[in-house]
């Protein structure tokens, strides 16, 4: 069935006349291409602005009916967030943005519209952080924590998004509204699990569910204490704030090396010893954007920054005194002597000093966007350190076929590892930039997401692909993740649309 | 002609990332006061946001879409207040607010002004103000004992709202006086600055406009123009020069004042009332009011602008001269909203005539962070956002002209 005045009516009784349109003026703005997708979408038929998760069910409820697509969304960052065919209801969840912090248990219920540039700083009130990737102000918590992936940098004595979530609030593709973890039982949000089966690794799975399971409308997730300054000092006008992470308990360092293997053993050495805050080996490429005002200005620092920091590893030292902050700095100082790092020079740490909490929303990483906006990120893996370090060498295997040839950025190092869990888990990613000017740069790009693909195949390198990749990962052979099997398993055994 | 294919770039950078629509995270205090985007915020959808007017111009660019009625309304609702262009700008080069103002012109050009910015387009060039009033009733509130000099290089730009707020004219005539600026004004021969003709697209006549006060400002000599209206001061400096090469220097009253009170030139009572303020950074005062600087060159691989473009960030807008200012005034204590300065939530002015609810709905939550902070008297220095921002409501709130607030505090009487 296609959609008709009659559905308008339908969805408008549910939400209020306020809040839908069909006007294409604004449906617009929910099907523009993006540079790293430049693919144009279809256009939805109308948006929708529930306010609960009871309005989302029914809404779920008409567009069953009638069967038409439905999508929710609440930022509109990532290639999923639009409408994939004709007759799509595109719920916007924005509405749905209540929140609250239970400080003595740790932890905090966030509805979908809740960003993080609301939760961050709540939750740091109370000495109180969380272990997921930001991407910017306007991102959503509950997205990056129970829909796609995010590993963040203050991850190091934590673990990934997906361990955090408690209880769950979703709605299925039924209809229905379930309840997960201590939740199912009307316990509260405290808990992931619950009498039978844990829902939580099939809501979450490995890498989010990207949609495929229903719409999550409401979770709780754990917190974790956070050490540091208190008070984040604050300085400067956009876009030069700054936000220091200093104070008697709180510094920042930043090392190079000459390999990567000499980076793994000190984000090893530093996990066994238990010490810091944030420790990774940071992309510097970005490393450059996030210290440059303009595209112009990144190609005045690039040569430099390339030559004096082409393997940085940070590390943030955060302890509840001066006394363990000078013990921490001892222990670093020595692993990083022994494992061959340098200090790189003073503007340069000095500059990440004063941007560290920056860094830890994420904010800045955005200007990866300034070359243009046209970016992907590939060999997105999970395992241990010394995983993460194999895979960062094997993709000197393909990449200069890439960068000699100026097909994407040179920069082959480009990548980050994230330890996690004091380096017994650790996370990886490299980032990649194709040039949009350039009339190839999408086959390029696809091209290159082939070429890193077919090496983790060679190695077995699972990586955390989402279930819409299942072919890709079915070439990776048992090693692979099979969180997307069981997905579409799920998926048809309970979608009546699958 | 509006020409979008030269904001391509921009059009076409837009990853949706929403940094536009909210509070950068170097002013971030919590969940409220976290949006940055009053349309966004009141009617929801992306459509209405820097993000959804980049959309919408792509679509116009390609032809894929239309100017019409409701989507002109939609367009000129948003007040261009600029804070989705600002924070873009903390880690892109794009220029968001420009293609907005281009998508406007566009509108116009195909004949879709609205109504109310046709009055007002009529009025302006009918009457040389915004308000339609007669002409020569302009400087109508000056003492009849008035004096200026008439061979001062510098003059003081009283600006269409002089007809309804002469008191703020008044009073930066008084700190003028009271500091020993030597000022004139040009009477007749002061026009409406053009801002609002620019700002809602009517190209062709803001231009006229602009390029007959910049010929009067020269034929008398002008040096220095000092405003007290922000909405002024920043088409001086934001505007002028898309359309005319300018030599002149602008300043804004709060600039000149708070030089004079550094230089100890401006004596202040001491036996001012004991008040809580907070202080209402006006958009076109604040992010908007850097200078402009042409650019015609080519966008290169990666983004990479030949030659080298000057940005406007915002950074360098006027935000310490109002708060300086307000520190020196004894009784006054000063505390910050959390969007403030280059982060300031607009008053939402510019909407009233098009969509009152929404317009109304901005100025309330900028009351509401104004009481949140503790504040009894909300200042700023601009007409419009007194306009919006002085109204009644539960939150208990006075508003105050800074310019008047000064003047008031002067020990020594000027020679009005």
């Amino acid at each position: 069935m296609s959609f008709s005045d009659q559905v308008y009516q339908e969805l408008a009784a549910v939400v209020g006349e306020r809040y839908i349109t069909r006007k294409d003026f604004i449906l617009a703005g929910n099907r523009a291409k993006t540079p790293e997708m430049p693919v144009a979408h279809p256009s939805a038929e109308c948006i929708v602005c529930p306010a609960t998760t009871e309005e989302v069910a029914e809404i779920v409820s008409i567009c069953l009916r009638h069967d038409l697509r439905y999508l929710a969304c609440v930022t509109g960052c990532i290639p999923s967030a639009y409408a994939s065919g004709p007759d799509t209801v595109f719920m916007h969840l924005k509405r749905m943005n209540h929140m609250e912090i239970n400080v003595e248990d740790r932890y905090a219920i966030i509805e979908p519209g809740v960003r993080h540039v609301q939760l961050y700083p709540e939750v740091r009130k109370h000495g109180l952080s969380y272990a997921a990737a930001a991407v910017g102000p306007g991102g959503s918590p509950l997205v990056t924590y129970a829909v796609t992936g995010g590993d963040n940098h203050v991850q190091y004595g934590a673990s990934r998004p997906c361990r955090y979530l408690l209880g769950v609030e979703m709605v299925t593709p039924e209809g229905e509204i379930l309840r997960t973890g201590s939740l199912q039982t009307d316990s509260g949000w405290f808990c992931a699990d619950s009498p039978g089966p844990s829902l939580r690794g099939l809501v979450r799975g490995y890498s989010g569910n990207n949609g495929k399971l229903g719409i999550i409308t409401k979770c709780a997730i754990a917190l974790d204490q956070c050490k540091g300054p208190a008070e984040i000092r604050r300085e400067g006008i956009s876009p030069h704030h700054k936000m220091f992470m200093d104070g008697d308990c709180s510094r920042v360092y930043v090392f190079n090396y000459e390999n990567i293997q000499d980076v793994c053993d000190a984000m090893l050495a530093l996990g066994e010893a238990e010490i810091a805050a944030t420790v990774q080996k940071y992309f510097y490429l970005p490393l450059t954007l996030m210290m440059t005002d303009s595209a112009n200005d990144f190609f005045k620092k690039w040569e430099y920054c390339k030559k004096t920091v082409p393997m940085p590893l940070v590390v943030h030292i955060a302890t509840q005194s001066p006394e363990e902050r000078e013990y921490e700095e001892k222990i670093l100082f020595d692993i990083v002597h022994e494992t061959k790092g340098t200090r790189i020079p003073r503007d340069l740490e000095m500059w990440w000093e004063e941007h560290m909490d920056y860094f830890m929303i994420v904010t800045r990483l955005q200007s990866v966007l300034r070359l243009g906006g046209s970016w992907f990120p590939c060999k997105a893996s999970a395992e241990s350190v010394q995983h993460m370090c194999d895979i960062g060498e094997s993709i000197s295997e393909f990449i200069y076929d890439f960068t000699d040839t100026g097909k994407i950025f040179d920069a082959p190092e480009n990548y980050q590892i994230i330890p996690m869990e004091y380096s017994h888990f650790a996370s990886s990613e490299l980032l990649f930039m194709w040039d949009r000017f350039n009339p190839d740069g999408f086959k390029n790009m696809m091209e290159f997401m082939a070429a890193s693909s077919a090496t983790d195949a060679k190695y077995f390198y699972h990586g955390s692909t989402s279930s819409g990749y299942g072919p890709s990962a079915e070439k990776k052979g048992k090693l692979y993740s099979n969180a997307h099997i069981w997905m579409e398993q799920i998926q048809k055994a309970f979608d009546p649309r699958a | 002609m509006a020409d979008l294919n030269k904001l391509r770039y921009t059009i076409e950078s837009c990853n949706h990332c929403g940094q536009c629509k909210w509070l950068l995270p170097g002013r971030m205090s919590g969940w409220d006061f976290a949006a940055m985007c009053p349309i966004h915020e009141y009617y929801l959808f992306d459509a209405y946001s820097g993000q959804g007017m980049l959309n919408i111009a792509g679509e116009i660019l390609s032809g894929k879409m239309s100017h019409h009625e409701d989507l002109a309304e939609m367009l000129y609702t948003c007040t261009a207040c600029g804070a989705c262009d600002i924070n873009c700008k903390n880690v892109r080069d794009m220029e968001v607010l420009d293609t907005i103002l281009e998508l406007r012109r566009d509108c116009a050009e195909a004949g879709y002004l609205p109504e109310v910015r046709k009055t007002e387009l009529e009025k302006v060039m009918n009457t040389h103000n915004i308000y339609g009033l007669p002409h020569e009733q302009r400087f109508s509130f000056l003492p009849e004992d008035f004096k200026d000099d008439p061979e001062a290089d510098t003059v003081l730009f009283a600006g269409c709202s002089a007809y309804r707020h002469p008191e703020t004219i008044l009073a930066a005539i008084k700190i003028l006086k009271a500091g020993g600026v030597k000022f004139r004004l040009l009477y007749e021969d002061e026009w409406c600055c053009g801002a609002s003709l620019w700002r809602m697209g009517a190209h062709k006549e803001a231009e006229e406009l602009i390029k007959r006060n910049v010929e009067t400002f020269r034929a008398k000599g002008v040096k220095t123009i000092i405003t007290a209206c922000a909405e002024c001061f920043g088409a001086f400096r934001g505007g002028y020069p898309r359309f005319v090469e300018t030599e002149f220097r602008t300043l804004h009253i709060t600039q000149v004042a708070a030089e004079l009170l550094q230089q100890g030139k401006l004596l202040l009572r001491d036996d001012g009332e004991d008040m809580t303020v907070t202080y209402h950074d006006p958009c076109m005062l604040g992010r908007l009011s850097e200078e402009y600087v042409h650019w015609d060159g080519e966008i290169q691989s990666w983004g990479v602008h030949v030659p080298e473009k000057e940005w406007r960030r915002g950074e360098f807008g006027v935000y310490e001269p109002p708060r300086e200012i307000l520190r020196a005034i004894p009784g006054v204590k000063l505390q910050e909203m959390v969007r403030s300065y280059e982060e300031a939530w607009c008053c939402g002015h510019k909407g009233a005539d098009i969509d009152g609810e929404f317009a109304a709905y901005t100025a309330g939550e900028r009351r509401r962070e104004a009481a949140s902070v503790g504040a009894e008297v909300i200042v700023s220095c601009c007409p419009f956002c007194r306009e919006a921002l002085d109204s009644k409501d539960d939150y208990n709130l006075k508003y105050m002209d800074l310019t008047e607030l000064l003047a008031d505090n002067l020990r020594e009487e000027g020679q009005v």
